[in-house]
């Protein structure tokens, strides 16, 4: 039977992810990247989370900086307590012993440091600087080799933060367990923090670059959707019941309602009663079956106003527990950020039905628009795997026209239905329109309906008859021209 | 002429104070952690110890204990550099406890009151 590796619990949720459960114990590791990167941050905020649970810390910096300028500025961050520093968490400076004499006193001096602190990690910052300090490639494996051994005979995980971009041929790279990079990148204006796990031996892991952030609660990490759930985590119901889409006729239009489970797409411009739908669908929650706007653009009490004027009291549904808007205001996240959130809300609500307004508001949070097929494939099949019927938006550019854009490409086959809005343009008048493009594994009414929208709700009523072209929103009469 | 010892394994904290201590007229004496100072007092007469608190080796609160019993220097007085970020040590044993960063015209006003210059 294969043995299972002593973890140490980053503390950071999305690290853990990373790492399939944190770094492992006794195993060495350095965090790289540039100045102003996060080495540090993450380090003292792993040591805090360490010490929180049980552990002893000793930092070591090979740095010139003071201990007490680092204090201020961690000072401002909810994860460090300066009440820790100076029992379970011991600041050394090691700089000066560096510098008058050299790495071997500086093992030496770690080596007693760790015994007489009992540390169980060790944290060792300025690393570029020992480089500096050694005379061959041969001296610095020597240092980190030492370190290592020294760390691993007292039970000790060792962490060693250099701003040197160190490759894969380096030595400091060849010997340690892993490397853990921290990068920031530049998409338009927006500064992106990212974070790659570049070498985990012995150790599986998600590979690739993910997205991450510090605020004032120290660094969060997020895994890239589609790596953490490149396989559903819950079987999902394979239910063949249906749910309402809280409107009576497009239920029968649908065949008796929506798959329960399923994602619905609802296309159309802006305007054409896309968030009205979801809201009709919305309006169907129930104690039993808690519902969920997780929507970019509309407040919370704009959307109560928009929805009490199509006869829906969704103040009542949230007094009920029924229904939660869960508003994100600003499109400055990131996208694995937002996704997350998202699942958090739906397992923290028990939702049974959740509507998404709008996909294109999560696509503009992607710095690598690439990715955005695989990770609404990921969203929406964990959405399936905890039984949510999901309705989703899309807005289309043009008002009138026979183009559709679509939000990624092959997103039909991530969506179980397909529903196209537009405005029509007929008889001097301008009318909604609704056809079904698409419903997996069941018939439906392929007739185009015009929409209704009053305070009494949402009705169809076929339409449109004897007319052509309606899907480019100019329709003509047929047999004309 | 007085001699004071700096301990602090920051040496640019050291560097700061002793350039200070300097300027003012006093002879200074620096070293990176507790079991150096005592060594360097072993050696040579000091008329009063400014040391950090979190140190390699022996810590500014092991240090003064071992001045009191190891060296039975009673009466040499120790000044405390405690860290902002926690209480630490036993302030009953230093003569003067001051927290980082602090103002060094205070400093030096309580290094004078304790060597009575």
């Amino acid at each position: 039977m294969a043995q299972v590796l002593k973890r140490l619990v980053t503390g950071i949720a999305g690290l853990d992810a990373l790492l399939k459960g944190g770094l492992v114990a006794g195993a060495s590791y350095i965090i790289q990247g540039p100045p102003g990167a996060g080495k540090t941050i993450l380090a003292n905020q792993l040591a805090c989370g360490h010490v929180r649970q049980g552990g002893r810390v000793l930092v070591a910096t090979l740095l010139s900086e003071s201990h007490e300028r680092l204090f201020q500025y961690l000072a401002t961050l909810e994860f460090f307590d300066p009440a820790l520093v100076g029992d379970q968490i011991q600041f050394v400076s090691a700089f000066d012993t560096l510098e008058q004499e050299g790495l071997d006193a500086v093992v030496k001096l770690l080596r007693q440091e760790i015994a007489r602190q009992q540390a169980s990690l060790l944290i060792v910052d300025g690393v570029l600087n020992a480089r500096v300090r050694a005379e061959t490639s041969l001296d610095t494996k020597k240092f980190v080799s030492e370190l290592q051994g020294h760390a691993a005979f007292a039970g000790c995980t060792l962490l060693l933060l250099t701003s040197a971009r160190l490759d894969e041929g380096s030595p400091e790279h060849t010997m340690v367990d892993g490397v853990i990079e921290l990068g920031e990148q530049l998409i338009g204006s927006r500064a992106v923090r990212h974070i790659q796990l570049r070498k985990t031996r012995g150790s599986g892991a998600l590979s690739g670059r993910h997205e991450c952030l510090i605020d004032e609660a120290g660094m969060h990490v997020y895994p890239r959707l589609e790596a953490l759930y490149s396989h559903p985590s819950q079987p999902g119901c394979a239910s063949l019941n249906r749910v309402t889409t809280g409107i009576d006729t497009l239920d029968e239009m649908l065949g008796g309602g929506l798959a329960r489970s399923s994602t619905s797409l609802l296309m159309g411009p802006s305007g054409v009663g896309k968030t009205s739908l979801g809201l009709a669908f919305l309006s169907a929650s129930s104690a039993e079956a808690p519902g969920l706007h997780f929507g970019f653009y509309e407040t919370p009490d704009r959307l109560r106003l928009k929805a009490t004027s199509l006869g829906y009291d969704f103040a009542d549904l949230e007094r009920q527990g029924a229904l939660q808007l869960c508003w994100q205001p600003t499109t400055e996240g990131l996208l694995d950020q937002v996704g997350a959130r998202l699942l958090e809300q739906v397992d923290r609500l028990g939702s049974k039905r959740v509507f998404i307004d709008s996909l294109g508001a999560y696509s503009r949070l992607a710095a690598d628009p690439a990715r955005l097929n695989a990770f609404f494939r990921a969203l929406t099949g964990e959405l399936r795997a905890r039984d949510v019927s999901v309705m989703l938006t899309w807005e289309m550019r043009d008002i009138f026209g026979s183009e559709i854009t679509a939000p990624a490409p092959d997103l039909s086959s991530i969506v179980d239905n397909l529903m196209l809005m537009r405005f029509v343009e007929l008889d001097s008048q301008l009318q909604r329109m609704l056809s079904i493009l698409k419903v997996r594994d069941s018939h439906h009414d392929p007739a185009l309906h015009a929409l209704h929208f009053s305070p009494q709700g949402i009705s169809l009523r076929n339409a449109f008859e004897g007319a052509c072209g309606v899907l480019s929103g100019t329709p003509v009469p047929q047999g004309s021209g | 002429m007085n001699t004071i010892l700096i301990v602090d394994d920051e040496y640019l904290i050291a560097d700061i104070l002793g350039f200070a201590l300097e300027d003012e007229g006093f002879l200074v004496e620096k070293a990176s952690n507790g079991r150096k100072a005592l060594e360097a007092l072993k050696e040579k007469r000091v008329e009063l110890v400014i040391t950090d608190y979190m140190m390699p080796v022996l810590n500014g609160e092991e240090l003064v204990l071992a001045i009191r019993e190891e060296l039975a220097l009673c009466d040499l007085p120790v000044i405390l550099m405690s860290g902002a970020q926690a209480s630490q040590g036993r302030p009953e044993l230093f003569a003067a406890v001051f927290d980082k960063p602090f103002d060094m015209d205070k400093m030096i006003a309580k290094v004078r009151e304790l060597l009575d210059t």
